[in-house]
């Protein structure tokens, strides 16, 4: 196609003053299809330099004028209009299109409609759409609308259903032609259906989100949590046992204790300031332990665990203690923190890690002992450092035995539980396993427990029944009223089996004695059985023990 | 054996029964006695009734309190007057 065009003039109306101008009045079909394809072609590339500078609607616009002036152009080649020529089109186009606006091209468009054939308008304006449609391809276009046309007719007809009626709707809105709004609107009208989106993107380029920006990560925080959160489960759970242990105690003791297996882990010195004194020699054992245990290739955590279970032990005796005897912790105190002087001497000296903590522990345990008797004070503390004195390996065994004599000790004190079988086999064996440095303290720190754990484990069972049938929130103290009764209750269930036994003249409590005892009890009934409750209230395997049931072969079982 | 059933509870609830603690309490008691192999279950369906029971009336107790917890007064209550059941002493 000839180029027409000179530069780059910012108006449609210039360029085609100048077509105007320079064409010639002739309309043979060639030159008229030629110019209007040169004019297509200014128009189109008009619009794309305008496309390019500004937004899409002044575009579309431009290419809705390209696109009447090609209308008018094809009407031309068909030659159905009588007198009007491109020329004459154009000219009433630059007489009617208002001045002012580069956005109001669409007022020319309107008075172009009117002598129109569907047809060719159809076709023009799906081309035009097409433009709407592709700016960018606006080159491709100026060159080949032709080609343009055949490919796309399917999406011309659709297209063109609207365009119709958008061009039935131009010539009504023709009456307020001044009025730039509605010809934005029907510049709306037209340009809606092509591209709503591209204003949108254009105008909005804030949309691209921005990743979020992140803290980069306080590794050292994140250890040191790590370190705290690993050290308060064990310790919680090893505390959760205790609250049955000395419930009179008191909050001050468990208090002490959360904070000091933690505190330990950090800082040895703070907290034997902070520390209860029966934590204190734990940790004055354990900083000359830790070398050692570094030596022995185990992480902060064993000392964390052994700090922790030491201080609980300590702690959990120191508990014992207390209750009978006050003044006896005090001198308890004395001997531990002479005891952990001493000890801490012995250790330095070289004793293995595991062993020594085990030592204080059984020193601790040995003093407590001795504190609490009252009697053979200085024997105490002497005999185990005559131990220590003797050998570090040999004196674990020893201390060994002598936990057990100072268990037992206790026991006459307290509880009559043999305890210190399982807690002697259990120091036995941990010095022959220092590489598991964490399981000795578990079984140690244990040892004093299961006195009463396996007890009010047992019962601990039936209190969290209780919490369940009541189905409401329960005081700790309701629940340990509720252990109180527990125990109670099978006292009296004892007795009164006892009882029953030997009414049957029995020494065996038989299932018959125990349904008397829940006949009295009003819970059996005339209406209501005993294989009633059973199955109402035992899981099926207990169900099956119990009611008598006839199986294949003749059998019964259990049997009768 | 068998373990929890969730009836619509958060927890979940152990039905076992802690037959070797009942023993051992059994024998504590009453060294003398001989303690049958079913009757342990018995007793654990008797120490199941007796804390529905009475955590029944500590409900009922709270409820006409008009407490949101129960307490010890609670649980107090209850047992003194499920006590004539079971020839517990006022505790």
């Amino acid at each position: 196609m000839a180029d027409h065009n000179p530069d780059g003039d910012p108006t449609p109306r210039t360029l085609l003053r100048r077509v105007l101008d320079t064409a010639d009045p002739r309309t043979p079909r060639r030159p008229r299809s030629a110019r209007a394809g040169a004019q297509r072609a200014l128009l189109e590339r008009a619009s794309s330099r305008r496309l390019s500078g500004q937004t899409k609607t002044i575009a579309k616009g431009r290419s809705r004028g390209a696109r009447s002036i090609g209308r008018s152009a094809h009407v031309q080649a068909r030659g159905h209009l009588e007198e009007q020529t491109p020329r004459t089109l154009l000219k009433n186009i630059l007489l009617t299109a208002p001045e002012s606006s580069i956005l109001l091209p669409e007022s020319v468009v309107k008075p172009v409609p009117a002598p129109q054939v569907v047809q060719p308008s159809r076709r023009e304006s799906s081309r035009g759409s097409l433009e709407l449609q592709l700016p960018e391809l606006e080159p491709s276009t100026t060159l080949a609308p032709g080609l343009l046309a055949p490919g796309r007719r399917k999406q011309k007809l659709r297209l063109s259903m609207f365009q119709q009626g958008v061009d039935q709707g131009l010539p009504l809105s023709r009456e307020p032609q001044g009025n730039a709004d509605a010809s934005s609107l029907t510049s709306s009208l037209n340009l809606t259906f092509a591209t709503p989106l591209q204003p949108q993107s254009v105008q909005r380029p804030g949309l691209a989100r921005r990743p979020p920006a992140r803290r980069a990560v306080d590794v050292g925080a994140f250890l040191r949590d790590l370190r705290d959160t690993s050290l308060a489960p064990p310790n919680i759970v090893l505390e959760d046992t205790q609250p049955f242990s000395q419930p009179t105690v008191g909050s001050p003791v468990y208090h002490s204790l959360p904070c000091t297996p933690h505190t330990g882990a950090e800082d040895a010195e703070q907290a034997a300031g902070r520390r209860t004194q029966s934590s204190g020699p734990g940790l004055q054992n354990n900083s000359p332990g830790k070398p050692a245990q570094f030596l022995a290739g185990e992480a902060e955590e064993v000392d964390a665990f052994a700090l922790g279970f030491l201080s609980t032990s300590s702690g959990v005796s120191g508990e014992d203690e207390v209750e009978p005897l006050p003044d006896g912790v005090e001198e308890a105190e004395k001997k531990m923190e002479e005891e952990g002087v001493s000890v801490s001497e012995m250790e330095a000296t070289g004793a293995q890690g595991p062993s020594r903590a085990e030592e204080p522990k059984g020193h601790t345990q040995v003093t407590e002992a001795e504190g609490s008797q009252g009697t053979a004070e200085a024997e105490g503390p002497g005999a185990s450092s005559g131990d220590e004195d003797a050998s570090s390996k040999a004196a674990s065994p020893e201390s060994a035995s002598s936990t057990p004599e100072s268990l037992q000790a206790r026991q006459h004190h307290q509880f009559p539980e043999p305890a210190p079988p399982p807690g002697a086999a259990v120091l036995s064996s941990e010095p022959a396993d220092p590489l598991l440095v964490r399981h000795p303290p578990r079984p140690r720190t244990t040892s004093p427990r299961p006195r009463q754990d396996p007890h009010k484990a047992g019962l601990s069972h039936y209190v969290k029944l209780f919490s369940f049938f009541a189905k409401m929130p329960m005081e700790r103290k309701a629940l340990e009223m509720v252990e109180k009764c527990l125990d109670k209750y099978f006292q009296h269930l004892c007795d009164d089996l006892e009882v029953f036994a030997a009414h049957a003249g029995r020494k065996t409590v038989k299932p018959e004695d125990l349904e008397l005892l829940m006949r009295r009890q009003g819970l059996v009934t005339d209406q209501v059985s005993l294989h009633v409750l059973v199955e109402r209230h035992l899981p099926l395997e207990y169900r099956q023990l119990l009611i008598p049931c006839a199986y294949s072969g003749n059998s019964v079982f259990p049997a009768q | 054996m068998a373990l929890s059933t969730i009836v619509s509870q958060k927890k979940q609830i152990k039905r076992k029964a802690p037959r070797g603690f009942l023993k051992r309490v059994f024998k504590r008691q009453k060294p003398q006695l001989r303690l049958e192999k079913s009757g342990d279950l018995l007793v654990h369906l008797n120490c199941l009734l007796f804390i529905h029971r009475l955590a029944e009336e500590s409900r009922t107790n709270a409820y006409e309190s008009k407490c949101r917890v129960i307490n010890k007064e609670h649980v107090l209550a209850a047992a003194k007057v499920k006590s004539r059941f079971l020839f517990l002493s006022k505790n």
